[in-house]
């Protein structure tokens, strides 16, 4: 069966050309100002307030993965003497920098600023520092405190809130622009919008079968979710994407003619060879029904959204608590549990990224409360999200063939 | 009766098995070949071996699986399983109230979980590298000038086993090196090998229960070294079949059976 390309990919391809040629703009002219910024738990609406367009080195190094571009900036970044267990998202965007390469071709822009949303990934710090002192710009680092607990204190709250206050006041002084609290608020609201329509997207993957995959179309929703998600052609997107999955789940159609298997995904994915390992699923036509990944960004499918009435503190309660990266283990673990049985999972796939020991360390305790305490069969593999060298497609194909194998014959099992 | 095939090609070896079925399967032929670079000419030289053993036509082998890193390469195959599902198979076979399967192979060790009835419940690989495998093995041999086959039962006679550091298959060269230098014995050094390479393949064991009984099979099992080091190490009793190098064709042609059960049952074929 011919994979599914609807209106969304085409206005996706569209949107993220868009973002490039404006921060080719901006190289050109100096305007808009551009801001570096992390995907995971960022304040992109106090960036909107300004006009200024975020500028996102994971998305470049992703994009340099997956049109194999990824290996050249790496080797760039080691013989500047980056080490081979340094995160290859860093020495891929370094490395691209230190070449001239950008994904778009077009040239990207001398960041205003170069703002660190600290959340969770404390490789985030040491990559900014580097981003800013090679391209001599300005550097704030926000200090958004980790989720030890299950809520963030009021204190944890008011802090990053006067640290967010203190960005607005330093954005203002470097652009000579001033704030405006009108467009904050309509920048929030959008993304309140934008948090609606991308959970409603991700509870229609409940249905039998799921008219998408979670994981492996979600990355191409995510390109506008980050990208887009303050401003009205975020909102306009995730209308379209709705409708458009809405009706595939209305007539009933699924990623593959006859969905098998339904996995929950943790990790990213190995962006170097995004094809080969979607098709080790494709084979057994198994559907992602739900993924960790896609809540790097922000965790909205249970419930929090960002409230325009709010505006600091929903920013602020977003980045302390509702992002993936940001919150603990044990907090992973439940949304893992959750998505099986609420999703109707029938096992869970586990990626470990062998140049990110930040989030992966954990993984095999993780996987033994997913095989013992939640008895659901956990593949685990391990590859890179961005060096090839990492990838060993044998050992990979082998090790997923053998759990559809031994997952069929236990549905088999169970259906007789 | 019905005939049915196994062909498993691994990294470094292809093994075949014919099987009959007419009541209980019974193994008619197995054989044997290196893999070397052509590898749907390896597997078609171990298919062709076993059926001029069993004194059979090729033709008259209804249905053939493939199993192993070059199971997609076997051309005249019908179907393919991975090599984990076919060795829990296999070693269930053989060996029914196997719960646990410990095999280690040329480039990989993998531990397989089963079920009563020979399902794989869950398992554990090595990681990419090849660190605590069958080229370990083969690289020390190397090292020390000895015959892949003499290392087993030299180890045997340690007194004073060295403690290896190391299980990367490249570095195990200079680590044997410098125990050489040292004046250390062969068969103490080998010892260690075994010891690292068991110790190793018990602590991925661990990561999923290990319940007796517990089969060892594939290449390495031939090696009376590796059983006596495991069994140490595990402090329990491992089976090992002297089919052990074929169960993963074993266990292939033990699919294949099924699959012609099924189109008989199914009406497909006659």
């Amino acid at each position: 069966m011919a994979e599914y390309r609807g209106e969304i990919h085409r206005r996706q391809k569209e949107l993220m050309q868009q973002w490039y040629a404006r921060l080719d703009e901006s190289a050109r002219t100096g305007w808009p100002p551009a801001i570096c910024l992390m995907i995971s738990g960022n304040c992109v609406e106090l960036l909107e307030a300004f006009g200024i367009v975020p500028m996102y080195p994971e998305v470049n190094a992703l994009q340099l993965a997956i049109r194999h571009q990824s290996l050249e900036p790496i080797l760039a970044a080691e013989e500047m003497g980056y080490a081979t267990d340094n995160c290859a998202y860093v020495k891929a965007d370094i490395g691209a920098y230190l070449l001239g390469l950008t994904p778009s071709g077009g040239r990207l822009p001398r960041p205003t600023l170069v703002l660190c949303n600290f959340v969770g990934c404390n490789t985030y710090i040491k990559w900014f520092e580097h981003v800013a002192a090679l391209l001599d710009a300005p550097l704030y680092v926000l200090d958004v405190p980790f989720l030890r607990s299950e809520e963030p204190s009021p204190a944890d709250v008011a802090y990053v809130v006067a640290q967010l206050k203190e960005v607005v006041a330093r954005i203002e002084q470097l652009t000579g622009v001033p704030f405006d609290m009108e467009r904050f608020r309509e920048a929030v609201r959008c993304s309140q919008q934008v948090e609606e329509l991308w959970s409603r997207i991700k509870h229609l993957a409940r249905h039998r079968p799921s008219p998408f995959d979670a994981y492996f179309d979600a990355i191409t929703l995510m390109g506008p979710l980050y990208v887009y998600r303050a401003r009205p052609e975020g909102v306009e997107f995730f209308r379209l994407a709705l409708a458009e999955l809405e009706a595939k789940a209305a007539r009933g159609e699924g990623v593959y003619e006859s969905e098998r298997f339904r996995v929950v995904v943790e990790g990213p994915p190995p962006y170097p060879y995004f094809r080969a390992f979607r098709d080790m699923f494709a084979r057994w036509r198994a559907t992602a029904v739900a993924s960790t990944y896609s809540t790097v960004g922000g965790i909205w499918e249970f419930g929090f959204r960002h409230d325009p009435e709010r505006p600091f503190e929903t920013v602020a309660l977003h980045m302390l608590a509702h992002n993936l990266t940001n919150r603990n283990y044990l907090q992973r673990y439940e949304q893992i549990r959750r998505y099986v049985r609420e999703w109707g999972a029938d096992g869970v796939i586990i990626h470990f990224v062998k140049s990110c020991r930040l989030f992966s360390a954990g993984q095999g305790d993780m996987r033994d409360y997913i095989t013992k305490a939640l008895g659901v069969p956990t593949l685990y593999i391990e590859s890179d999200l961005e060096d090839p060298r990492y990838f060993a497609e044998a050992q990979i194909r082998n090790r997923v063939d053998a759990f559809f194998e031994a997952l069929e014959r236990h549905k088999h099992a169970i259906a007789v | 009766m019905l005939i049915a095939a196994g062909v498993d090609v691994g990294s470094t070896q292809t093994k075949a098995v014919i099987l009959a079925k007419d009541g209980e399967p019974r193994i008619l032929a197995r054989a044997l070949v290196d893999t070397g670079a052509n590898v749907s000419r390896a597997a078609e030289q171990a298919f062709h071996a076993a059926c001029q053993k069993a004194g059979l036509d090729p033709r008259e082998v209804e249905m053939v699986v493939g199993t192993g890193y070059g199971r997609y390469r076997i051309v005249f195959g019908q179907a393919q399983v991975t090599e984990i599902s076919c060795h829990a198979r296999g070693a269930h076979f053989i060996f029914p109230q196997t719960r646990t399967v410990i095999d280690i192979g040329g480039q990989d060790a993998k531990v397989i979980r089963l079920g009563p009835r020979g399902e794989v419940r869950d398992f554990v690989m090595n990681d990419k590298c090849a660190a605590g495998t069958g080229r370990f093995l083969a690289n020390a041999a190397e090292v020390l000038g000895l015959a892949l086959e003499e290392i087993g039962p030299l180890s045997l006679r340690a007194t004073d086993p060295v403690k290896l550091t190391t299980v990367c298959t490249v570095f195990v060269e200079s680590d044997i090196l410098s125990y050489l230098a040292q004046g250390r014995r062969p068969e103490d050094i080998l010892r260690g090998v075994h010891l690292a390479i068991a110790r190793r393949t018990v602590s991925l064991a661990r990561r999923i229960p290990i319940e007796p009984a517990i089969t060892f099979t594939g290449g390495v099992a031939r090696n009376i070294g590796m059983v006596k080091a495991l069994e140490e190490v595990l402090g329990l009793p491992v089976q090992v079949s002297p089919d052990a190098h074929f169960m993963g064709a074993l266990g292939a042609a033990l699919f294949a059976v099924e699959k012609l059960e099924q189109n008989v049952e199914g009406g497909i074929s006659s």
